[in-house]
């Protein structure tokens, strides 16, 4: 399958910025089910500067500066990314006990996966191992519990935007039980490193469908979060807590890295402006959709 | 003859200093050797300080106290009730090391620094030590000093760690072992130099003789291997602080006056084109060198701690560009952790090839499943301790808990916590501490001590400070010190087994290292401060004086019957300046004379009011402690009294406003003793300019008003109102000098403002304003004046031309003097634009800088 991802931000200010510097975490990533067929940046005002460079993750990173007084910024990232749709899933039943992975991380020396095992910026909490416990008794394949724990999620949470904000602490979304797909991949993260497995957390977006007998609007979709549990001997497996599903052919994966602060689209510091306001159009389409020329 | 001194021959002069001291000693003792004589190299100072009598040495004690007082020596403690500094302690007894003890250390450490160095260059390059296994890739990736942005910068000279310090303690066995290694950024070099002159200056002819090694020549390479490292001719270094609030602050701002740099915070530093800048009165200045002492994770909000404001946001990218240097690198951290040293002699055969020199303390990580067993097995016998928490200077074993004197409910949950994430935690041997003598009660004591050690890069390799901190405890026991806390601490002298030089810089200590230009590099936001500092102690002196004026009126002989008008319009002015409620005026015109008399006294003392007299002092102060270092130590002490006299006082205040009038008299005296200070001692640097531009500023802003409120109507003559305002204006005197009359309105008007030789006219303050203006840096070929000096030149030259005498004549038909007001209310306008343009001018890089998150949210 192949789609086209139009991600537009715009940053408006009530006063003049003097300068803003950003890091951007926008290109696709290429992996094992998913090329990128290409990938373009439109800055608007034109930046001072701009580099692109890979992070620690491995991800594709853009650092540009607008070192000119401005009121406006706008953003524009266009892909075209083809997704593997026949990628086997692994049996969840046959994947390694949970309570072997952290040794066999270490003895195996994967760096890769003992990365994600520890808690990061946006994942501390102390309510996790509780919660998480249920989903793992003893000897339990490692992506069995975790999709059981995804389930759990899914049933037990309820998704309410405009309730939380990305610094919104894990803590506090279990106790309100609530939140938008970030919160529940932060949250689900959480409770597997918690139990000491290897846990990422992946930025892209997700194709969604209008209602039967609608038109799909455009600007409609969003950036989406999810995770990916590493299960060992079948690698990463992604898991989305918010749809209660397993990622396949309508999820594009943009970045990974161990929380939200790793990967954010868009991270910015800017020196002046006053108030600011920002608008995300996001517009995921498959090619079969696009109307003909 | 007494008795002593017939005694005297068969003992050394010491002897009387160390009656009991045997007694006290349990393990290793520093001095005493096991034959119980002292060791040989204390002997030269033990005859020497046998040579005073204990009452001498008592008051030569005093005199070190004294010094450390004076010099302002303090750490910042923080509790729940907030943070408040406290003076450094200093034992006058030395901890001397022994020539050739000091070589093995020296060669030790240098191994050590060598050996951290390389393992953080390797965690922050190749990661050869985590894949082969060699070092536990969890001790890394759970560590949150491990910077992730920072991976795959090589700095010059491969040199990621500048400046280390050591934590050491003698075993049982006579050896050293390390206690903990400080790599992220090193406090405590400062405080070992201010006590070495503080004990120099107290005992100057025992050093002297000591053959101690100075310190001086360690500061000159610390500063000329960091320099070398910008490959720079000219380079502009800084020492970047978290501010007055950071708990060596102290230490900050002495090491940077000592060293050269000029002491910044991050909001002083913005980032152009990939390089740092340091925002000056005279523009961006380009930053070679930061000597940091701001965790690495808080240094760049834009790529580490999103909200830190401690940081600058591009700083990482910049050291990516190779356009500066920071020191130590960012993530240097990572090898703080304990933790590690239980790998570091393998570590050291595999990075170094050799064995390593000095041990360190027996540590078993929980991360390893054997030794989280033996550490459990053992519990009681162990300290653990947190692999990743942060230290202070005063607490290097932060979290550090005793299992032994856990209860079992305690000790079964610290259990759970190990087998649950072991990887977090670490057990280590209790330690034992040697003794050394301090000073208790008029005689020497053994007490347990810690020793710090500093190490930093000169350019070419390491080097050792030959001398460093102790710390000791007031008493004999030895739990204070087994947690890494210790309530004094001792100057150390590393003794050579020849004469060393005499020559020391430590004579000028208060000298920088390097000469500097001298003030070009004023950051913008301390300028600011300074420039606020001038308005707030200006205006804390005018709204005293207005309040004891209407006190006077009030309860004194002036008698309130006597001029309600008066009173009621000293009221409006105070409602104006906003000190008073808009109610106070109304009960003033009503002559509710008690009800006023109320809402003064509470304007006085209340501590809560937003707008009273202590909230004044209060925003004073802070002002000023933003900007101590660049305040002499009596300007500070004067303006600790005033608030002290006010805190004391408010009571008294409330309570007679007889009482309340001598309170203010005494705290105008010590805003006039300050304001002295500033005009007396301060060089006429650009500090003093901007400084006194606020103060200037916030003058002729308070007079305008107060003309502007008290003469523009009726008939100011007759109700007193001229009187007060010359009074309020300070200027009583003079016009009774010049003009040998009562006043009249159009000799007080020239006299407060447009007379340019009165002190308090607008005029004066507009002509030193200008002058001010033309000594601040500015861009000299401009073709047109710059705007806050033309805003300057042309309130100065209308204030010449104004026509006083028409001014006060002219009134409308409700005798309200229309033009006065106008010229006035134009007056005020162009003081407060004037204001604004200076700061725009001068102040403008200091703006917020905050972060935007484009966010996720969707489905």
């Amino acid at each position: 399958m192949i789609y086209d991802v139009s991600h537009r931000t715009t940053f408006a200010y009530t006063a003049d910025v003097d300068i803003s510097q950003h890091l951007l975490h926008l290109e696709p990533r290429a992996s094992r089910t998913q090329i990128v067929q290409r990938h373009g940046l439109t800055v608007d005002p034109a930046p001072t500067r701009s580099k692109d460079g890979v992070d620690y993750f491995g991800n594709r990173t853009t650092y540009l500066t607008v070192e000119q007084p401005h009121d406006r910024l706008t953003i524009l990232s266009q892909s075209r990314v083809e997704l593997d749709d026949h990628a086997a899933m692994p049996d969840p039943e046959a994947t390694a006990p949970w309570e072997e992975l952290a040794t066999i991380a270490e003895a195996r020396g994967e760096l890769d996966a003992q990365q994600y095992m520890f808690e990061s910026p946006f994942t501390g909490s102390r309510t996790a191992f509780d919660y998480a416990r249920p989903s793992f008794p003893p000897g339990r394949p490692v992506l069995a519990g975790a999709i059981d724990l995804m389930n759990r999620i899914f049933a037990e949470f309820k998704y309410e935007g405009g309730v939380t904000d990305i610094y919104t602490p894990v803590d506090q979304v279990m106790e309100e039980r609530r939140g938008v797909c970030q919160d529940f991949a932060h949250l689900q993260i959480a409770c597997l490193r918690a139990l000491m497995l290897p846990a990422r957390y992946v930025s892209g977006y997700l194709m969604t469908h209008p209602p039967p007998g609608k038109e799909k609007l455009v600007g409609s979709d969003a950036s989406h979060a999810w995770l990916s549990v590493w299960t060992a001997g079948h690698g990463w497996v992604d898991l989305d807590p918010t749809n209660d599903m397993l990622p396949s052919d309508e999820h594009i994966t943009v970045a990974w890295g161990r929380d939200y602060g790793d990967v954010s689209p868009i991270a910015g510091m800017v020196l002046g402006g006053g108030m600011q306001e920002v608008d995300v159009a996001v517009d995921v389409r498959a090619q079969e959709d696009r109307p003909a020329d | 003859m007494n008795e002593s001194e017939l005694a005297a021959p068969l003992q050394r002069p010491g002897d009387a200093l160390l009656s009991g001291y045997g007694d006290g000693v349990r393990g290793f003792d520093e001095m005493f050797g096991a034959d119980g004589q002292p060791r040989a190299h204390w002997g030269s100072l033990l005859d020497e300080l046998g040579r005073h009598s204990a009452g001498e040495l008592a008051q030569l004690w005093t005199t070190a106290d004294r010094l450390v007082r004076e010099n302002g020596t303090t750490y910042n403690v923080y509790d729940e009730t907030g943070d408040s500094a406290r003076p450094w302690r200093m034992d006058p007894i030395p901890f001397l090391i022994a020539p050739d003890e000091w070589r093995a250390l020296e060669a030790g450490l240098i191994q050590r620094a060598r050996l951290l160095n390389a393992i953080v260059d390797d965690v922050y390059g190749h990661q050869h030590l985590l894949h082969s296994g060699a070092l536990p890739a969890s001790l890394i990736f759970g560590n949150d000093n491990f910077l992730r942005p920072v991976h795959g910068i090589s700095p010059p000279k491969g040199v990621h760690l500048h400046i280390l310090a050591f934590d050491l303690a003698r075993g049982a066995d006579d050896r050293w072992w390390v206690m903990s290694d400080r790599t992220q950024a090193p406090s405590g070099a400062g405080y070992a130099l201010e006590n070495r002159i503080v004990l120099s200056r107290t005992l100057p002819d025992i050093f002297r003789k000591s053959r101690a090694h100075r310190l001086a020549s360690f500061f000159q390479a610390m500063s000329d291997g960091l320099l070398s490292l910008t490959g720079r001719d000219d380079p502009l270094a800084v020492l970047l602080t978290p501010g007055p609030r950071n708990e060596t602050y102290f230490e900050h701002a002495y090491l940077a006056r000592y060293l050269g740099f000029p002491l910044i915070e991050g909001a002083d530093l913005t980032v152009r084109d990939n390089r740092v800048y340091l925002k000056t009165l005279d523009g961006l200045k380009q930053v070679d060198l930061i000597l940091r002492r701001v965790d690495g994770d808080y240094c760049d909000p834009l790529e580490l701690r999103n909200e830190s404001l401690l940081g600058v946001a591009g700083l990482v990218e910049a050291i990516r560009a190779g356009n500066v240097v920071v020191a130590n690198g960012l993530g240097s951290g990572v090898v703080e952790s304990d933790a590690l040293m239980a790998f570091y002699p393998k570590l050291c055969r595999e990075l170094l090839g050799e064995d390593l020199q000095i041990p360190s303390i027996a540590t078993w990580w929980c991360g390893q499943p054997a030794e989280r067993d033996y550490v459990i097995e053992n519990l009681d016998n162990l300290t653990i301790r947190p692999a990743f928490a942060r230290t202070t200077i005063v607490n290097s074993h932060a979290g550090a808990v005793m299992p032994g004197e856990l209860n079992a409910k305690a000790k079964a949950q610290l259990t759970e916590r190990l087998q649950l994430a072991g990887h977090a935690y670490f057990g280590q041997e209790m330690a034992s501490f040697s003794t050394t003598p301090s000073w208790h009660e008029g005689a020497l004591a053994p007490r347990p001590m810690a020793l710090r050690m500093f190490v930093c890069f000169d350019g070419t390799g390491y080097r050792v400070m030959p001398g460093g901190l102790t710390r000791a405890t007031d008493d004999a026991d030895i739990g204070a010190i087994r947690l890494g806390q210790g309530q004094t601490s001792k100057d150390v002298w590393a003794l050579s087994d020849r004469p060393v030089s005499e020559f020391s810089r430590l004579a000028a200590a208060d000298q920088p290292i390097r000469l500097r230009r001298s003030g070009s590099n004023l950051a913008s936001r301390v300028a600011d401060n300074l420039f606020w500092l001038g308005r707030y102690a200006e205006r804390a002196e005018s709204s005293i004086r207005l309040l004891r004026a209407m006190i006077m009126r009030l309860s004194g002989e002036a008698g309130a019957g006597d001029d309600p008008q008066t009173l009621a319009r000293l009221a409006l002015a105070l409602v104006e300046l906003g000190h008073l409620p808009e109610s106070a005026g109304r009960l003033a015109e009503a002559g509710e004379l008690q009800s006023l008399e109320r809402e003064l006294a509470l304007l006085l003392s209340d501590p809560e009011g937003p707008n009273g007299l202590l909230a004044l002092l209060a925003d004073l102060d802070r002002i000023a402690s933003i900007v101590r270092e660049r305040l002499s130590a009596d300007s500070w002490r004067i303006l600790n009294n005033l608030r002290e006299r006010a805190l004391q006082e408010g009571a008294v205040i409330r309570l007679d406003m007889d009482d309340a009038a001598a309170v203010l008299n005494a705290m105008l005296a010590d805003l006039s003793a300050f304001s002295g200070m500033q005009k007396e001692n301060m060089t006429r640097g650009l500090g003093w300019h901007v400084m006194d531009a606020g103060r200037r500023t916030e003058r002729a802003a308070h007079i305008t008003t107060l003309m502007r409120e008290l003469v523009t109507d009726g008939d100011p003559v007759a109700d007193g109102r001229l009187d007060l305002l010359l009074e309020l204006g300070d200027s009583s005197m003079t016009y009774r000098t010049r003009y040998i009359s009562s006043p009249r309105l159009a000799p007080v008007i020239d006299l407060l403002l447009t007379d340019d030789t009165n002190p308090r006219a607008v005029a004066f303050q507009a002509q030193q304003l200008a002058a001010h203006v033309r000594a601040l840096p500015r861009a000299t070929n401009a073709a047109t004046l710059p705007r806050e000096e033309f805003l300057i030149e042309s309130l100065t030259s209308r204030l010449r031309l104004a026509d006083v005498q028409a001014l006060a004549d002219a009134k409308d038909d409700d005798g309200v003097r229309v033009e006065l007001a106008a010229f006035l209310d134009k007056t005020d306008a162009q003081i407060a634009e004037f204001s604004d343009a200076f700061a725009r001018k001068y102040f403008s890089h200091v703006l917020p800088t905050r972060s935007a998150y484009a966010g996720t949210g969707g489905p």
